[in-house]
């Protein structure tokens, strides 16, 4: 059994994260781009040579005409991003997969990542992140940050 | 004349020519190449074949379809407009001096929610409501009659397309505000390679304030001005893709044509909309509008003009795109959702793009979104695509919109066959008690709630019955006034396999029964014709015939057509095609929303009555199906008999003598004996207790099939036994079965079904499929 | 004069039409208020929050829309004692704007309306809501008879309370439970519930009373014509049904 790790992004335009950029300026959270990728975290009992193989034959997760999938060597939010949970819906392999589940996996976390870059294009600091956080990426009620 | 990248005609042979129309993503036939490069006198550029090969697909030009179109009937008293522009409309009644129009559309979206169910199926919604839009209506209901495959094993794509279409139609819908009231679904192997999705859409308008989707006479040098978002490469080839089969091994490849929903920039282009519509009213300025659909930008605008006997200039470096450096055939014929055309004189569009771009501040709500003027109409009929320096397209506009046919070949319609209605076609005598809980738990009977309750049905605050409430879900538009407009739709997919004309008349014939039963008036109909693939002659057949049916049938029940889509090629590479599925919708009106009549049975010691008349042919049924009787014929339909007891509900109904009513379809009359029962579950229930069947059929019919046949006709409870029967004293077909009791159980001469049981057989089923 | 009523309009909004009908019809001077009039909205007595997708529900259900320049009038109204009533849409924006249930500062949401379950799903029930409160304890409930039972729609795939234990512990105590679901015959009990929401919460009230937030719309059960079968005296076309909460409403703003 391994965990492994992926991001799924748009690769059409991302009005989600449009939203969220022109919401968090007006907040004066200091932020000049700003990407959003669902991250999921499986564990799998299968091969790691067919592992993405396997997660874009379902139709739930992946669309290539829409989405780009990467995998991810570290299982963390890198700098500049922030993962955020949604609090107890991580044990419902099913539910996040739909019907047909992916072939080897046996759990599933899904993340929603916000990925900030300042001026510049580097990374937006920790307290950036954090600021964005609390401001409006994560209602503590029923989500957990974690912040690279 | 366009100078730019050609698309090589004059030289090549057939297998070339056929070769390379191939390798550019071409439906197009040599022949018709042939015919563009004759009338141009040059090789067409590649937009010019582009925008042909969108233009003559079967999806636009109707090429197999049109000529037999017409042989439906389109005129009468409650038409205010028929099929010529993208809905028709309907004339409901009048309140405050104004005379009141339910426009109505209907449409299929059914490769692309093979494909990619939840956009295709998303994608589907929000083009049907756009065709509502366009007449200058707002936007009042939606409908969604769904077919699909088996569904049993959860791993199949059959499973994902019956799960992920219905999740579709009801994020977009809801995100809207416009409440889904009807739709049905049916699920067969037939469907396992290619799903239905049609949609249907009504909308409300007043007479006064019509908008046609044709320039305005006089628009010469009027603005070309196109809302919404930013043109992508989403949808690039999407008409000429539902124009032929679905090939599973270019699955992925179709996913591109496949559009991207965003029901959110809708719902506020939509409201937009209503905002010009009043602006427009107040200064008295009559202008074009007209969705983008099929064709793209080219298709729409190029429409709107020729409608109105001109020509059109469109300069695609003005459109709004989403990336640099797009191809001149994507942006102008690429199919990107969310899309409204307008022509309107110069002077107002500033007018217009303000309430757009400002007031509700498209560029805010989709990066890119905007209005923006993107050319003009023109006196030369010829349609001219600029991009950077260069023409690249010039086209006369005729040519390029104007009717086109596709010689097919037609079998020999089959005989009709001719129905004794007192020969037997079932062997043995069971009991009811052996089959009803089967009937009741069959896919095509069971119910329907674990679908529809992801559908926002209440939104707008206008729902008088919800879906599932009756046979049509009714609503009542008009803030202040009692009329109220009904909807249903019918198609039976189990008909349709053994005799496609007679499934064609009876769609007809049920859709406008389910608006009866709820106390309403049929005004008008509109058809989506899902066929196989009309190069196969024996399919061909089967659309020629089944046009012919529903012809007959909306001619005997004098409710006429005035909208309709036709959707052809739904086959698969292996063969399997769809059974012949002429699906109706049928709008009905009341003057008075009091008057509505609901299914749940409503007191004791109430007389039941049977409109109709049973048969002993079960071909279709789910009766045959649950015996394993295969080789019935359909029932008899006598269409007059059909009209008169639709008009001896209204009749009685209209007098208060119908408390409550149920059309008789799926399952029988027995069934639908049971699901008047259902609905009482909640409070007191109220129990049934039927007569022996041979009471009511002479003895004629056996009791299975007086119970569970299709016969058609209406369950009606009746308080005023002397009144009703006094009423139908002309009217030979109507027979008294049965009284309510106050026990639970729906009792059939001696046995006694426990309604929570039955319910429990009904309510399971679909559970698992839509949890 | 009258106090006047704003019915706002955000991006995404889609039940504006029938909150404002209602409004009027039970006799309330109400107006739409679209956003890009935000700034003349501090003009307005009293507001409501309609259901619908505000900002597509962006990031979370109306978390964007607590933040637009259309709740800095609200908040600071509610602040100072106007009548505020957030449904559906409305109320998930309620919630992530902080006025209810109001225990911590403004825009630092301490509960949600979320995720429907145990069935991820959007649901479409009709319903009935029961007065878990005094009357008299929220302003805008204040001319409903004790235990007020009221029909509704719930039309959500987000109507879920969830907060800590402890929170909720504080949302019982503080008498912040507005309305709970129960039946037809106003008994209560987890069936009743359509969404898994924490105590069969429907609708959540501040301390000072002038701030609620309901999830299922009273709005769209509300005509005689909408409820045929439950009919009440009078037109086929007059409010009834779920217009009970408007009608007090109405009584409040005069």
């Amino acid at each position: 059994m391994s965990r492994r790790t992926i991001a799924i992004g748009l690769k059409i335009p991302d009005n989600e994260a449009y939203t969220a950029l022109t919401a968090l300026r007006r907040l004066g959270v200091e932020v000049a781009r700003l990407e959003r990728a669902v991250i999921w975290q499986f564990e799998d009992a299968g091969d790691e040579r067919d592992f993405v193989a396997r997660v874009e034959r379902n139709e739930t997760l992946f669309n290539q005409n829409k989405h780009e999938l990467q995998v991810l060597e570290a299982g963390e939010p890198r700098s500049g991003e922030t993962w955020i949970e949604e609090l107890g819906a991580h044990d419902n392999v099913r539910g996040h997969l739909g019907g047909k589940g992916i072939a080897g996996i046996t759990r599933a976390r899904r993340f929603v990542a916000w990925r900030l870059f300042a001026t510049h294009g580097e990374p937006a600091g920790a307290a950036t992140v954090n600021d964005a956080v609390t401001k409006l990426l994560c209602n503590p009620a029923i989500e957990r940050a974690r912040i690279g | 004349m366009p100078a730019l990248r050609s698309f090589r005609i004059g030289g090549l042979r057939d297998d070339e020519l056929a070769k390379s129309a191939k390798e550019h993503g071409l439906a197009l036939r040599v022949d018709e190449l042939r015919r563009i490069a004759d009338r141009l006198g040059r090789d067409p550029s590649i937009v010019e074949v582009h925008a042909f090969d969108a233009q003559w697909s079967e999806h636009c030009s109707y090429k197999s379809s049109r000529h037999l179109l017409r042989k439906l009937p389109t005129d009468g008293p409650t038409v205010m407009q028929g099929p010529a522009e993208d809905a028709g409309i309907l004339h409901l009644g009048e309140w405050k001096g104004d005379r009141y129009g339910v426009v109505i559309a209907h449409e299929s979206h059914n490769h692309p929610s093979q494909v990619v169910p939840f956009e295709g199926a998303a994608t589907g919604v929000g083009g049907i409501v756009r065709d509502v839009l366009c007449m200058g209506a707002e936007i009042i209901a939606i409908a969604d009659p769904l077919r699909f495959g088996r569904v049993e094993d959860p791993e199949s794509h059959q499973r994902y397309v019956a799960q992920g279409a219905v999740d579709g139609v009801g994020a977009y819908g809801n995100a809207i505000g416009v409440p889904n009231i009807a739709g049905d679904v049916y699920f067969d192997e037939r469907f396992d390679d290619n799903c239905l999705v049609n949609v249907v859409a009504l909308g409300l308008v007043k007479e006064s304030e019509i908008i046609h989707s044709a320039a305005p006479a006089n628009s010469v040098g009027w603005d070309i001005v196109l809302v919404g978002k930013a043109t992508d490469t989403s949808g690039f080839g999407g008409a000429a893709f539902s124009s032929v089969t679905l090939d599973e091994a270019d699955e992925d490849a179709n996913k591109g044509a496949v559009q991207v929903p965003d029901p959110f920039l809708k719902n506020v282009i939509v409201r937009a909309s209503y905002r010009a519509f009043e602006y427009l009213r107040e200064h008295g300025i009559t202008a074009g509008f007209k969705d983008l659909g099929a064709g793209g930008i080219m298709g729409c605008s190029a429409e709107l003009c020729s409608s109105g006997g001109f020509g059109a200039i469109v300069d695609l470096d003005d459109v709004n795109t989403a990336l640099e450096n797009m191809p001149p055939e994507v942006i102008a014929i690429g199919e990107t959702q969310e899309r409204l055309c307008w022509i309107v004189p110069p002077d107002v569009t500033p007018q217009i793009l303000r309430i757009y771009n400002e007031e509700f501040s498209l560029p805010q709500i989709a990066r890119g979104a905007c209005a923006v003027v993107i050319g003009a109409v023109q006196k030369q009929m010829h349609y001219v695509l600029r991009a950077g320096d260069e023409i690249v397209m010039d086209v006369p506009i005729d040519f390029l919109t104007g009717s086109i046919r596709d010689p097919l070949a037609v079998n020999e319609p089959p005989a009709q066959a001719a129905v004794d209605p007192r020969e037997r076609f079932v062997e043995e005598e069971l009991d009811p008690s052996e089959v009803f809980a089967q009937v009741l738990g069959h896919r095509d009977v069971c119910s329907r709630a674990p679908l529809f309750k992801q559908y926002d049905a209440v939104v707008r605050g206008t729902t008088v019955i919800p879906r599932g409430g009756a046979d049509a879900g009714v609503i009542a538009p008009v803030h202040g006034s009692p009329l109220a407009v009904a909807l249903s739709v019918a198609g039976n997919p189990r008909y349709g396999k053994l005799d496609a004309r007679r499934a064609a008349a009876m769609s007809v014939v049920e859709s406008a029964r389910k608006v009866a039963a709820v106390g309403a008036r049929p005004l008008g109909l509109t058809d989506c014709l899902n066929f196989g693939n009309p190069q196969n002659p024996a399919h061909y057949t089967e659309l020629v015939v089944a046009i012919d049916g529903l012809a007959e049938a909306s001619v005997a029940l004098g409710t006429p057509f005035v909208s309709g889509n036709v959707s052809l090629y739904n086959e698969a590479k292996n063969g399997n095609a769809i059974p012949a599925s002429p699906i109706v919708a049928c709008v009905g009106g009341l003057q008075n929303v009091a008057s509505v009549v609901t299914m749940p049975l409503k007191r004791v010691g109430t007389i039941l009555y049977y409109i109709g008349e049973a048969q002993n042919a079960i071909g279709g049924s789910v009766l045959a199906e649950v015996l394993g009787v295969n080789a019935a014929p359909l029932p008899q339909l006598d269409l007059l008999r059909a009209r008169m007891e639709i008009e001896t509900l209204l009749g009685a109904a209209g007098e208060g003598l119908i408390l409550s009513a149920h059309a008789v379809s799926n399952g029988g009359v027995l069934t639908a004996v049971a699901e008047m029962t259902f609905a009482t579950l909640r409070r007191t229930a109220i129990g049934v207790q039927l007569d022996d069947p041979c009471v009511w059929t002479q003895g004629q019919i056996g009791d299975l099939e007086a119970l569970f046949g299709e016969s058609g006709g209406f369950v009606v409870e009746v308080a005023d036994q002397e009144r009703f029967e006094k009423f139908c004293e002309d009217f030979p077909f109507v027979h008294e079965i049965g009284m309510t009791i106050d026990q639970p159980v729906i009792a059939v001469d001696e046995d006694a079904f426990d309604i929570r049981a039955l319910h429990e057989a009904w309510a399971e089923p679909l559970t698992e499929v839509y949890v | 004069m009258s106090a006047r009523l704003a019915v706002l309009v955000f991006p995404g909004t889609n039940s504006e039409e029938e909150t404002l009908r209602l409004a009027r019809d039970v006799g309330i001077d109400a107006h739409i208020v679209h956003w890009s009039r935000a700034q003349t909205l501090g003009a307005y007595d009293a507001y409501v929050l309609p259901g619908g997708f505000a900002h597509e529900d962006r990031i979370r259900a109306g978390a964007v829309a607590a933040h637009d320049a259309m709740m800095d009038a609200v908040i600071d109204g509610a602040q100072r004692g106007k009548l505020v009533l957030g449904i559906c849409n409305g109320a998930q924006i309620a919630l992530e704007a902080g006025l209810v249930p109001g225990t911590g500062p403004v825009r630092k949401p301490t509960a949600a309306f979320t995720r429907n379950g145990p069935v991820p799903k959007f649901v479409c029930k009709h319903v009935y809501v029961k007065l878990a409160i005094e009357p008299k304890r929220c302003a805008i409930t204040a001319g409903l008879p004790q235990d007020a039972l009221i029909p509704a729609w719930a039309a959500h795939g987000e109507g879920r309370l969830a907060a800590s234990d402890e929170h909720l512990r504080e949302i019982t105590a503080g008498g912040h439970l507005a309305f709970v679901y129960a039946h037809a015959d106003g008994t209560v009990d987890a069936s009743a519930t359509p969404n898994g929401s924490a105590m069969g919460c429907a609708g959540l009230v501040n301390a000072a009373g002038n701030v609620l937030a309901i999830m299922p719309h009273p709005e769209r059960d509300a005509w005689n014509f909408n409820h045929l079968d439950r009919r009440e005296d009078g037109d086929v076309l007059a409010p009834s049904g779920g217009a009970a909460l408007f009608r007090s409403f109405a009584e409040a703003l005069r």
